[in-house]
């Protein structure tokens, strides 16, 4: 391998050429490592294949490669900077006479002042971003209401105008002879829609909805005043799914509703 | 060289290495238009990837930018060393190994072409193209395997049947060759 206690000139041009495998090469380099005359003839031999890179076809790289390149610079520049500031400040201090303890203490208080405004600045921001999330939830929780009112509201249309919603008429009878109501009611979706003219009851009563299915107890659909659920002019309510109704019925019950009717009927109508 | 590192109208790789070493983004840039093109040509000759000879393209010069320092044009050559780590990147890279190349000295390239102007460039690729046409084909080939290829002498002796020492002594020949451009 050597010549003496250098490396042939053949072996070395053969490693710069890369030729050379893993093992031989790195003997060489430590080799090179040592001997300052091995190293410089390696150096030559480098040289030499470097010249090969001249053979090529010439290329340029994207535009972007260089644009990429110097704004890593940079960062890299800003942040070596940015490193050496703080580093500055703490040193100083040690360097200096006793005498210029008061160009510290400015710094000191400078950048004391500085970490104050920052930290206000931090906290108000940190206060704004509370803030805006706040009303980002609130407006996002509008807007889910405003879409299931949405829903509600096509439910509705969609009943009253499908062919299979019936209308029953409710009348009163006796003392409520001239009231009169109207129930919308599809059966296939248990939903019911009703109004009705009836006088204000005193505050411990309230109108109760019941409907009156072909077999079995009434079910309350709902009420009409505090409590109910109101559509516009309308009030609604929901009953088993595909319960036949024989009929409708409104009761004057306790306030908040009863289980079943109790109260005096006073509208009525069937189908 | 004039003593503001200017060579005629070009300024010296020494003068530019100044001046990134007071962080002077300039002085890379222009290091950069004058190097790039031949980094990256090399690089993306041995691996055929544009994306990965950027990539080594962009870490050389970044490198430089780290430690322009390291770089004394007394002993050994910008330019030289820019064209050797490339290709060892490159080669390291062709072989999927784990990135790790030969870390090259510094100083570990001997480089005696001033090419810091583009004219210099181009008139040694001519010559060097001219040696390099009038090697012996297997020469030219054997040499070309191993430095772009980063194929052993032994692999190139399989691949082509030419026998070890025959591809070794013609691996020598052609850099005897190539020494006569710097001559």
């Amino acid at each position: 391998m050597s010549d003496g206690e250098h490396i042939r000139g053949e072996k070395l041009e053969l490693l710069a050429a890369g030729a050379l495998p893993e093992p031989e090469a790195a003997a060489i380099q430590a080799h090179v490592c040592d001997c300052a005359d091995c190293g410089t003839n390696l150096a030559e031999a480098r040289g030499i294949a470097a010249l090969l890179g001249f053979a090529v076809k010439q290329d340029r790289a994207a535009g972007t490669v260089k644009a990429e390149l110097m704004a890593r610079i940079r960062a890299n520049r800003e942040s070596d900077e940015r490193n050496a500031w703080p580093r500055k400040v703490l040193h100083e201090p040690e360097a200096m006479p006793r005498e210029s303890k008061a160009g510290i203490s400015w710094w000191t208080w400078a950048l004391s002042a500085a970490a104050l405004v920052l930290a206000v600045v931090s906290i108000g921001l940190s206060w704004q971003n509370r803030r805006i999330a706040g009303e980002l939830t609130k407006e996002r929780q509008a807007a889910e209401r405003m879409v299931q009112d949405r829903e509600q509201i096509e439910k509705y249309v969609g009943v009253l105008a499908a062919p299979d919603t019936i209308t029953v008429k409710l009348s009163g009878t006796g003392e409520t002879k001239k009231m009169s109501g109207t129930v919308k009611f599809n059966a296939k979706v248990g939903m019911v829609l009703y109004a009705a003219d009836l006088p204000k009851l005193p505050a411990h009563k309230s109108y109760q909805m019941w409907l009156v299915p072909t077999d079995g107890a009434p079910i309350s659909v709902g009420l009409l005043g505090p409590g109910g659920r109101a559509w516009g002019n309308m009030w609604t309510g929901d009953v088993p799914a595909n319960t036949a109704a024989k009929g409708f019925v409104v009761t004057v019950e306790a306030v908040g509703g009863v289980a079943e009717p109790t109260g005096p009927e006073v509208l009525q109508g069937s189908e | 060289m004039t003593p503001h590192g200017t060579t005629g109208e070009t300024t010296t790789d020494w003068s530019l290495l100044a001046r990134i070493g007071r962080k002077d983004e300039e002085a890379l840039s222009a290091l950069y238009d004058r190097y790039g093109g031949l980094v990256f040509s090399e690089t993306k000759r041995i691996l055929h990837d544009t994306g990965a000879a950027e990539e080594i393209l962009q870490d050389l010069f970044f490198q430089v930018w780290r430690m322009p320092e390291k770089f004394d044009p007394a002993k050994g050559s910008l330019a030289g060393w820019l064209l050797v780590s490339a290709r060892n990147r490159a080669i390291s890279k062709l072989r999927r190994s784990n990135g790790a190349s030969e870390e090259l000295d510094e100083k570990g390239v001997a480089f005696h072409v001033n090419v810091e102007s583009h004219a210099a460039q181009n008139l040694i690729a001519d010559k060097v193209r001219a040696v390099m046409t009038n090697l012996p084909e297997n020469q030219r080939e054997a040499l070309e395997c191993a430095y772009f290829g980063g194929m052993t002498h032994s692999e190139i002796a399989d691949k082509t049947g030419e026998p070890l020492v025959a591809v070794k002594t013609g691996i020598c020949s052609a850099m005897e060759a190539l020494k006569r451009v710097v001559r």
